[in-house]
């Protein structure tokens, strides 16, 4: 039996955002994909899972890079141009930060954010705004300059406050604005997104962090991440798309520096032109290249110089009482014990009590997300795979347990309600997890850490040079632009701009 | 903006790209291969994996428990005590998978002599997979399986300490497998079982049950056959009677039959008890669609043709109204992984390219955004007319 075509442009490893959103832009240009994905449903992570009867978001906290209908920013306005159309929601409000001392929410729009910072530290209005404006500057200078190639004299006379922020961490540029202690920990929450503390953190990251959820809020699909990696999903096989589920790539074919096909786990051999890989560079080049041989020793330098990014533990809860009747006001709260984010990257390095808590209440920005008088809560911390690393079979139902248990309960002390006492189903999800259902290498969901010896600007400048074999791309996490839903719709694009780029190329080089 | 002065800001991009490209410089050229927590996510998870049966032997004069160990003699998964096992059969040109209940504890795949134990019972001349797991499966025979699937384990982050269990026929299995845990001290629970027999001569499992008796476990029979000599409980499992064996905050569990869930909703009915309380087994595949609100019962006798895409090729089967798409399948050679029967896992999710077919109204938990784009759970649902489907290549 025959299921596959011999040839195909591209073969995209992994149904999840980036490589699809790839897959999306290679059929619109009118190529011939297939996309094999090891689980049965496409999205990776964005997705979703039934529990007694009851559907539940499995990971999506707030998609950034949407925007309104009238004003998309590059995620929204991509899905648009494709023709997904996807039921977007906004978030209510940035975030409430439940800080030693601050009990502040917080909300999108960079005047009112400031305000409101200001009017729980009174007297900052001013250079917070200006902090967020400058975020904003550099924002839209990276949205420029990650499309449009420039000399270093044009880039320093037209995007100076980039260029002369891009060597620093946001600890540093945020030293220079001189703010009250209060106000930093209030502007500090959403390092988590982005998974380094500041001071290791490149500011141009952190800049855009702030400036797009800040600058203009964040949206959820009405019918959970699932129905946004479908709608892609759906959507590129209207356009020609080949996509098959249960499908596990064991190896990537290679010959003379040029990737030329895949085996898959089922021992069928795929022949294509490019190979796009979602799997992780780690897994790729110690374990996935046919034959090893073709391993540059540069590749495996490349891998081991690098830092893996966090992974991911949350608690997701049905609860059989409505958000009101809980007490829980809002959608997103930011628990932390201390906003020091350099104590917190060493609290995430163990087993917990962890010390940082996300929590989302999906009712807040979408009310018909569960049954009537039920609400849907999760807890989640981005630990480091180290201490995860050290867990067993045998101690590891204990050890979620109780780690869960510890979230649940620090959580119920802030709320005033014993959440226990009110669990219609749970699900907890751990590194194991993650890494059982993508295969991400060390359960890793971030790719690898933003930092400064791993800087998005210096990964821009050096991109070209770690190509360690012609003909293959990578898409996910741990690519340029780094972890986030909306930044794999990213790193997918520019996995199919590299092929598009080099058929240009090659092109022009017949002529 | 100045940060640390001109020179210095100007020049940060080419530091951090020096930084870069010291730490590739400096970095190990030696290959790291192993992923400590894959290791854990594959031991547990290891999808489907080559069983032997090692031992069969009789549960009561129906029922037969059947030991699977590694072919290869690796530790099997530790599983969750009530948690299930998906077997794969090739019977004639049928390729079947089913799931049953684990009925032995989680501790004994521990050790070198991994095993986990299923209890099922005769399906009298009338059930294919029962009469042959009964019937024809003997010891060396090998199949391959999936350890350690399903949601119905106790739970001590949402579950009352005390639970009270309800059982019925083999339905006794998961709990087989609760109290094996807690009698060695390794789930903290306190274990009623409310347990419906016929006869108490010829309880399924009776004899190892018994041994399992302890401070925190209770077997409570409710004979409802004719049984003169029988001291204990009689007749159905009633709301008084589930009352009588509760405590203040109980967790209630329960697995057996279809006829004993319809039973016991209604008997639940009258306790009033939080909903969170209450944890049914799924319901298994249901017996009878046509009986099923919604179901055009005039069409219950008709074949319809299926035609099933794989990858870019195609096969044309027959599917009968009554059975469904995942039956059709089976019955063609055609695998199709499938998980709960019941319509929840999603294991068995499919898309309907045309055609018309019918969910099963107990059994339907798709997603949202699937139910938009035409994806079905397979073993739920039942065509009512020639249908074209996509399934994932086997």
């Amino acid at each position: 039996m025959k299921f596959y075509k011999d040839h195909y442009d591209v073969f995209v490893v992994g149904g999840a955002l980036a490589g699809l959103s790839s897959a999306l832009m290679l059929a619109d240009k009118g190529m011939d994909v297939l996309v094999l994905e090891q689980h049965n449903l496409p999205g990776g992570v964005a997705t979703s899972f039934v529990r007694g009867g009851v559907e539940l978001e499995a990971t999506l906290h707030e998609m950034m890079s949407i925007g309104a209908r009238d004003n998309r920013l590059k995620v929204g306005k991509f899905f648009d141009d494709m023709g997904v159309d996807i039921d977007w929601l906004p978030v209510p409000e940035a975030y409430h930060a439940s800080l030693p001392g601050l009990e502040v929410t917080l909300h999108p729009g960079l005047e009112r954010f400031s305000r409101e910072v200001d009017a729980a530290v009174p007297g900052t209005y001013e250079k917070v705004l200006k902090l967020l404006k400058l975020c904003d500057t550099v924002y839209n200078s990276v949205n420029i300059l990650s499309v449009t190639p420039m000399s270093k004299p044009k880039m320093l006379l037209k995007h100076e406050q980039f260029v002369k922020t891009a060597g620093y961490s946001a600890q540093e540029v945020i030293d220079t604005f001189d703010l009250p202690q209060k106000a930093v920990d209030l502007l500090a929450p959403y390092w988590i997104y982005v998974g380094n503390r500041l001071s290791d953190l490149p500011f141009t990251v952190w800049a855009v962090l702030m400036a797009d959820y800040i600058g203009y809020g964040s949206y959820v699909p009405r019918k959970f991440s699932h129905e946004m990696s479908l709608k892609i999903a759906e959507r590129a096989e209207e356009m020609g798309v080949q996509i098959e589920y249960r499908q596990r790539v064991e190896k990537i074919l290679v010959k003379d520096g040029k990737a030329y096909g895949v085996r898959t786990a089922h021992g069928e051999e795929i022949h294509s032109d490019y190979v796009i890989c979602s799997a992780y560079p780690n897994k790729v080049y110690t374990s996935m290249i046919e034959p090893a041989s073709e391993v540059p020793a540069g590749a495996i330098k490349a891998v081991n110089g690098r830092k893996l990014s966090v992974t991911a533990f949350s608690v997701t809860m049905l609860l059989d009482k409505t958000a009101e009747e809980l007490g829980i006001k809002d959608y997103n709260v930011f628990y932390g014990t201390t906003m020091d984010t350099d104590h917190i990257y060493e609290n995430y390095k163990g087993l917990g009590p962890y010390e940082y808590l996300t929590c989302i209440c999906l009712n807040h920005a979408n009310p018909g997300c569960s049954p009537e008088g039920t609400c849907v809560y999760s807890i989640t911390v981005l630990p480091l795979a180290d201490g995860w690393k050290t867990v067993t079979m045998d101690n590891y139902d204990e050890t979620r347990r109780r780690v869960a248990g510890e979230m649940i309960d620090t959580m119920s002390k802030y709320l005033g309600t014993n959440l226990r006492d009110h669990i219609l189903e749970i699900v907890i999800e751990t590194p194991m997890t993650v890494n059982r259902y993508t295969g991400a290498w060390n359960g890793c969901i971030y790719g690898y850490s933003h930092s400064q010896s791993d800087n998005i600007v210096a990964r821009l400048q050096t991109a070209e040079a770690e190509k360690f074999i012609r003909g293959l791309e990578f898409a996910g996490a741990h690519c340029i632009s780094g972890d986030g839903m909306g930044p794999q719709v990213t790193n997918g694009r520019k996995a199919a701009k590299n092929i598009l780029d080099d058929l240009k190329a090659k092109e022009a080089a017949k002529k | 903006m100045k940060v640390k002065g001109f020179l210095k800001d100007v020049g940060g991009a080419s530091r951090v790209t020096k930084a870069r490209l010291e730490a590739f410089a400096n970095a190990s050229p030696v290959p790291v291969t192993v992923d400590p927590i894959h290791e854990v996510a594959y031991a547990m998870h290891p999808g489907k994996i080559e069983l032997v049966v090692t031992d069969i032997r009789p549960a009561n004069s129906t029922c037969k428990t059947v030991r699977f160990q590694a072919a290869d003699g690796r530790r099997l998964p530790l599983f969750r005590a009530g948690q299930f096992m998906v077997l794969d059969f090739q019977i004639g040109g049928s390729l079947i998978s089913r799931p049953y209940s684990i009925s032995s504890a989680p501790l004994h795949t521990i050790g070198s002599d991994s095993y986990v134990e299923i209890t099922v019972r005769s399906g009298d001349g009338k059930l294919l997979i029962s009469d042959y797991v009964y019937n024809e499966l003997k010891v060396g025979d090998r199949l391959t399986g999936m350890i350690g699937c399903g949601e119905f384990f106790y739970e001590p982050l949402r579950d009352a300490y005390h639970v009270v269990a309800l059982a019925g026929g083999v339905g006794i299995t998961p709990f087989a497998s609760m109290a094996g845990e807690i009698a060695a001290g390794r789930l903290d629970m306190d274990l009623t079982v409310i347990y419906g027999s016929l006869n108490s001569h010829d309880i399924t499992m009776g004899e190892e049950l018994k041994k399992l008796e302890g401070e925190h476990v209770r077997f409570v029979h409710v004979i409802s056959g004719d049984d003169p000599d029988w001291q204990g409980e009689r007749g159905f499992i009633t709301a008084e009677l589930i009352k009588k064996y509760s405590h203040e905050d109980t967790t209630y569990f329960v697995c057996g039959p279809q006829a004993m869930y319809l039973h016991l909703y209604k008997e639940f009915d009258k306790l009033d008890l939080p909903k969170r309380r209450v944890r049914f087994e799924l319901f298994g595949p249901v017996r009878d669609i046509s009986i099923y609100e919604g179901y055009p019962a005039e069409k219950k006798d008709e074949t319809y043709t299926l035609t099933v895409v794989r990858g870019i090729h195609e096969d044309v089967i027959p599917a009968k109204a009554s059975e469904s798409l995942a039956v059709a399948l089976e019955r063609a050679g055609i695998r199709i992984e499938t998980g709960c029967r019941s319509g929840e896992c999603g294991f068995c999710r499919t898309k309907l390219l045309s055609g018309d077919v019918f969910v099963s109204p107990v059994s339907d938990g798709r997603r949202a955004a699937d139910k938009d784009f035409g994806y079905y759970h397979a073993c739920a649902t039942y065509p009512l007319s020639d249908c074209k489907i996509k399934i994932p290549i086997q």
